[in-house]
């Protein structure tokens, strides 16, 4: 009896890609709901790189099930890790280098800021990156 | 059509267009770049709900390209961009 030669039922898969779809598809819409609602670079920053990642998640777990056999989902799971790790790896580095320069830039709302650590070192020089 | 599949099309193309609707108004350039990572983003997740709704794969390296090479622009942007931009805050 070979493990990779089962098949899932047809109605389970489909329920389960479609809802994975679904769940996905309304973080998307969390995330730019939150970009158009929030107030400064840095609060947009938040909504920007953190629903959308777990939906980009969900929707590479629903494109690994929707190949049906075990063997199949295996292989999804191995084709779509890629873009996953590579998209968790990228997107706190590019919020970081946007958070960074927005705080040197003064596009944040200084009140908000309950402690500003980095007051002392504000005068960076130019090529600190 | 699945009315499931007209909801998820839905919803993928309001927050379309409420990232387009940030990339117009700004105000800064780094607000601009934060919504075109977002936009980029959903494309990236348009792109896996038709492989996983259709069930297909043909699209898959398009998904990893863009999730390798996606990340420079707004790095780019945000490593270049003027010290202060003239824009009111």
């Amino acid at each position: 009896m070979n493990v990779f030669e089962w098949r899932i039922p047809d109605a389970v898969v489909d329920t389960a890609v479609w809802v994975l779809v679904l769940i996905g598809a309304l973080l998307c819409l969390t995330a730019a709901i939150g970009l158009l609602r929030l107030r400064d670079v840095p609060n947009r920053l938040h909504a920007a790189t953190k629903p959308q990642v777990l939906g980009l998640l969900l929707i590479c777990l629903a494109i690994a099930l929707s190949q049906r056999s075990v063997i199949g989902i295996v292989l999804g799971l191995l084709l779509v890790a890629p873009v996953v790790l590579m998209q968790f790896a990228t997107a706190p580095l590019s919020a970081h280098m946007v958070g960074r320069q927005a705080y040197r830039n003064g596009t944040i709302d200084e009140r908000s800021l309950v402690v500003d650590e980095l007051a002392d070192s504000k005068r960076t020089p130019p090529a600190a990156g | 059509m699945n009315p499931l599949l007209l909801v998820i099309m839905v919803v993928f193309a309001v927050a379309a267009i409420l990232a387009v609707v940030r990339i117009v108004i700004g105000p800064s350039i780094l607000d601009r770049a934060v919504a075109a990572d977002v936009l980029l983003t959903e494309v990236m997740c348009v792109l896996g709900a038709d492989m996983a709704i259709n069930h297909h794969t043909r699209t898959l390296p398009v998904l990893i390209v863009v999730a390798a090479v996606g990340v420079f622009g707004s790095i780019s942007v945000a490593r270049y961009v003027a010290r202060r931009d003239n824009t009111p805050s």
